[in-house]
């Protein structure tokens, strides 16, 4: 009470609110406040909404007066058998293509990581398929993999003599899948491990060239600790990412066949926008919002970490 | 093996090997913008054709329909007004989130708040989650205001979308300016809104540029927004080309191809001239170096 | 016989810089060999060659006698230190010290005696768990030059390796360095800037510029026969006072020599001097310790003005100056030397260096 008093003291005697607002102390709050504003309208405000929603019996396609029905969608969402299979097809997919990327990432990273000529416009190419639309992506595989002219399927019927629809199988479906985005990807992890071995000192591989060190031993000491914490921030960010699988899975398979490519992204949409059960799809989303977060604080530690080291 | 003293060089060689490998990687790309020149049973044909008269036939029919009783000036398709809807939504939304968001990052970088890195992992959260998440409360509240199918509403929403990214990218580059410039021009007496705009936004200007490229690709490239929050008036390319693939008269690869290759032009240019700013693009600005 | 020579050395880069161009050098078994010399002058360059980290564009390298120009860096058998100590992070100290034991194929009970064996000698036992991070300055030079010498090489290689240490413990360093070398016989070349560090450790030093050798000599002929006006500059603090003159002749023993002031002094110079034609235009070099201050004028002396005092502790820099010259001298610090004195000075006999046109040292 008694610090407002002096506060309202203080705004009459420097005259106005605008002077007040502009006092050097709150120059940091006033700077981010446009941002924070946006943001909440945006992205807080919805979702504190939709966690309302999910204690609520409530469909986006029905007009009624929504029961409140408590933890009860987060308890069918928990103990649905639908969504642990959900969860483990993404699981799959994603470490599956994470795996991929990694592996394809680092062999590609070690071929640009010498300097060469021309390297800028051979990198480029490599790098175009990161920055593509996942929609574009999927188009591009949907034409590989289509069953009659499909580059796949001809290159099978070469050998076997039968067409091959690839997408039509599930195990194929989710190779279909998990190759398109970390085909995508994978330019993402050589990029990071592009960074850590360009930070490796010279020195240190000459040192090695004078201890006469072997290719393998060069690379146990000096590359892989200088690039091991970039490949921790390649796992994690992608495996967040791999969370939003939803564009090329849309694309390429609706999810299909049946469900063998359905993954949480995927159930999700289906469940707001195609069932319209929007209460449990939004505890569902929590759901997911609480791992991302979990990831997303490890991601950061592992990033501090980093740049401790790089310092 | 040759006898390079060298560390991390290699020759032509070497460009041969990568060359080989980069077009390897680059295929899927190369045969979508193949396929976009191709007739239809070229593009069709069985075995693949790898050469063929390159045709424009597909181009002309991403902007006309081909009009099937002869006679009648041909009728212009939609996609001139989905381009049109794509490269304005992204420019005026990704503008609104480099200025609010580079005043934000600056904020954040010179005076930091209590709890700043607490508000930097929320905003960072907030771009981290998945669409999915946040697109079932917008969808329903657009719905309620009236905002669905509209361009202030999408625009709006990819402001949002862009600010967290913007956010930290911009941040990452204030971070990095040396702080002593500023110490001597407070020194001289300068005020602090000279320090911002004289002193500090000159030195990043790069970054801006790149930031605000950056989100421009993201937001040409996005999708799931899109397909909830945008109306026949309002559609993106990329909903246009995933309602093409969903067509009910099977799907035409050609003009579908050329949709994607036009598509895929600015991504070029941005990729080559961005290549120094990739690796803290894709990171979101965690990761500079 | 572990020696060193290198022939005609030149390094051309493909950019077209010449940064070492033809030296001759030559470090005998058991002999330590400072390259001396300001940035750039191609003394690292000039090592790396001899590593075999760079590519030799002209000439040959032997080490041992035999020609290694087309040996890689592993197939040469040299250690080297380098300048950033290139201590391997993950590794600790032990692990670091043993590293380059395994390509020599020994067994591990022998490496580990050699460790703890290098460890004592250079006072790294209480630190042999640690990381390279977790250790100071000093320490991670102490690691990296046992990390040259606990191999059995053919020469040893040191890049600066004292550049990155404070002054107290360089000082300290020098010393443990010298008395490891010593212990080892073996050819050894340290590069380095800082001409205290070559002259405490070298047994020769060559002294090079812009890619060229100017003058290889022990450190006491180094500064006391300077070959050239270069080295003269270069070696010795407070720097040499080199005075534009005119040569007049020789009188007995003594050249006479015209100031730029025109005073003329007679003073106790080599003997080749004589071979100068009168009238020919040479520099006079005294180092500031040699120029002795008077209490009254002296024949053949000069008097200037204090302009500048800079006490060093132990003694007193005071620069002169009497409007056609400039001077330094150095005198012990109980002398009192006051701003706008007026000192008389005279060049101490058997101190004085003539440079010829060519500005190279005139001595028979």
């Amino acid at each position: 009470m008694a610090s407002s008093a002096v506060v309202a003291h203080e705004i009459r005697s420097e005259g106005g609110f605008l002077p007040w607002l502009l006092a050097p102390q709150r120059r940091g709050p006033l700077l981010v406040a446009p941002a924070l504003i946006v943001l909440f309208l945006m992205n807080i405000f919805p979702l504190l909404w939709s966690f309302g929603l999910s204690f609520y019996n409530y469909s986006a396609k029905k007009r009624d007066v929504p029961d409140f029905v408590g933890l009860r969608f987060f308890e069918r969402v928990v103990t649905d058998p639908v969504v642990w299979e959900r969860f483990k097809t993404t699981a799959i997919i994603v470490s599956s293509s994470v795996l991929m990327q990694l592996v394809v990432g680092f062999l590609l990273a070690l071929l640009f990581a010498k300097q060469f000529p021309l390297r800028r416009i051979l990198l480029m190419l490599v790098l175009t398929p990161m920055m593509l639309s996942l929609v574009a992506v999927g188009v591009f595989f949907k034409l590989f993999y289509e069953p009659t002219f499909g580059l796949v399927s001809q290159a099978v019927a070469m050998f076997t003599g039968d067409r091959y629809a690839l997408l039509g199988s599930p195990t194929g479906a989710i190779i279909g899948v998990v190759i398109a985005d970390a085909w995508m990807w994978s330019p993402f992890v050589m990029l990071l491990v592009l960074a850590g071995l360009v930070s490796v000192p010279k020195y240190l591989y000459e040192a090695a060239e004078i201890d006469r060190t072997s290719p393998w031993r060069r690379f146990q000491t000096i590359t892989f600790p200088y690039i091991k914490s970039l490949l921790l921030l390649a796992v994690l960010f992608r495996t967040i990412e791999t969370f939003k699988l939803f564009d090329v899975v849309y694309i390429l398979t609706e999810g299909g066949p049946g469900t063998a490519t359905e993954t949480i992204g995927v159930y999700v949409y289906r469940l707001a926008f195609q069932y319209f059960r929007t209460s449990q799809s939004a505890a569902l989303a929590y759901i997911i919002l609480f791992v991302v977060i979990v990831l997303t604080s490890l991601y950061l530690y592992a990033v501090n970490r980093r740049a401790q080291e790089v310092d | 093996m040759t006898r390079s003293r060298e560390i991390g060089r290699a020759g032509w060689g070497w460009t041969a090997f990568a060359g080989i490998i980069a077009l390897i990687y680059f295929f899927p790309v190369m045969w979508i913008i193949m396929t976009a020149f191709k007739t239809r049973p070229d593009a069709l044909a069985v075995p693949p054709k790898f050469f063929f008269t390159p045709t424009l036939d597909n181009f002309v029919g991403v902007f006309f329909r081909a009009v099937i009783s002869g006679g009648g000036a041909a009728q212009a398709t939609e996609f001139p007004l989905y381009f049109f809807n794509s490269i304005f939504i992204a420019g005026v939304s990704c503008l609104l989130a480099l200025i609010i968001g580079t005043i934000a990052a600056y904020g954040f970088s010179r005076y930091p708040l209590k709890g700043n890195e607490t508000y930097m992992f929320i905003i960072l959260t907030t771009r981290m989650m998945p669409a999915i998440v946040v697109v079932i409360p917008i969808f329903l509240m657009f719905r309620e205001i009236g905002l669905s199918g509209t361009y202030a509403g999408i625009i709006f929403l990819y402001t949002a979308f862009n600010l967290p990214f913007t956010i930290w990218m911009v941040r990452s580059f204030f971070d990095e300016l040396n702080t002593e410039i500023e110490d001597a021009a407070r020194m001289d007496g300068a005020t602090e809104r000279q320090l911002f705009f004289g002193i500090c936004l000159p030195q990043v200007k790069a970054g801006l540029a790149a930031t605000f490229v950056f989100g421009l690709i993201l937001t040409w490239n996005e999708f799931l927004f899109a397909l909830l929050l945008t109306g026949v008036d309002t559609r993106t390319v990329p909903v246009a080309m995933a309602r093409t693939l969903g067509g009910e008269m099977g799907v035409d690869y050609g003009l579908l191809a050329a949709i994607v290759t036009l598509f895929l032009i600015p991504i070029f240019f941005v990729t080559f001239l961005l290549q120094n700013q990739l690796l803290r693009g894709v990171t979101f600005g965690t990761v500079r170096k | 016989m572990a020696t060193i020579d290198i022939k005609d050395v030149t390094k051309v880069y493909p950019n077209g810089f010449k940064a070492v161009e033809r030296i001759n050098l030559s470090v005998g078994q058991g002999e330590v060999m400072c390259l001396l010399g300001p940035s750039g002058c191609g003394k690292t360059t000039t090592l790396r060659m001899v590593a075999g980290l760079e590519d030799i564009t002209e000439g040959e390298c032997q080490i041992g006698g035999r020609r290694v120009n087309d040996l890689l860096a592993r197939e040469r058998n040299v250690a080297m230190a380098f300048q950033f100590y290139a201590l391997y992070p993950s590794l600790t100290v032990a692990e670091n010290l043993k590293f380059p034991l395994h390509a020599e194929g020994r067994s591990h009970t022998e490496m580990d005696a050699k460790v703890r064996q290098v460890a004592k000698t250079l006072q790294l036992e209480s630190v042999l768990g640690r990381k390279p991070a977790q250790l100071s300055e000093g320490e991670k030079q102490r690691v990296a030059v046992g990390r040259s010498i606990i191999r059995d090489p053919e020469c040893f290689l040191f890049d600066e390796p004292l550049s990155r240490l404070d002054v107290t413990l360089r000082e300290q360093m020098r010393g443990e360095i010298k008395e490891v070398l010593s212990g080892l016989s073996k050819a050894t070349v340290i590069v380095t800037h800082d001409q205290l560090e070559a002259l405490t450790m070298a047994d020769r030093i060559a002294v090079m510029r812009a890619g060229i050798i100017e003058q290889v000599a022990t450190p006491h002929d180094i500064f006391a026969k300077p070959a050239n006006l270069f080295v003269a500059g270069f070696i010795g603090t407070p720097q040499m006072n080199l005075i534009p003159a005119s040569f007049t002749g020789m009188d007995g023993g003594h050249g006479g020599f015209a100031l730029p002031g025109g005073q003329k002094i007679l003073v106790q110079v080599d003997p080749a001097v004589s071979r100068l034609a009168p009238g020919t235009e040479i520099t006079l070099g005294i180092r500031p310790r040699n120029l002795e201050i008077m209490p009254e004028p002296v024949p053949d002396g000069l008097t200037l003005q204090v302009d500048i005092v800079e006490p060093m502790g132990a003694e007193t820099l005071a620069h002169l100056s009497d409007g056609a010259q400039s001077m330094r001298v150095v005198c012990d610090w109980r002398v009192p030397i006051d701003e706008g004195d007026r000192l008389h000075v005279r060049f101490q006999p058997g101190y004085v260096h003539v440079f010829g046109p060519d500005e190279q040292a005139v001595r028979s």
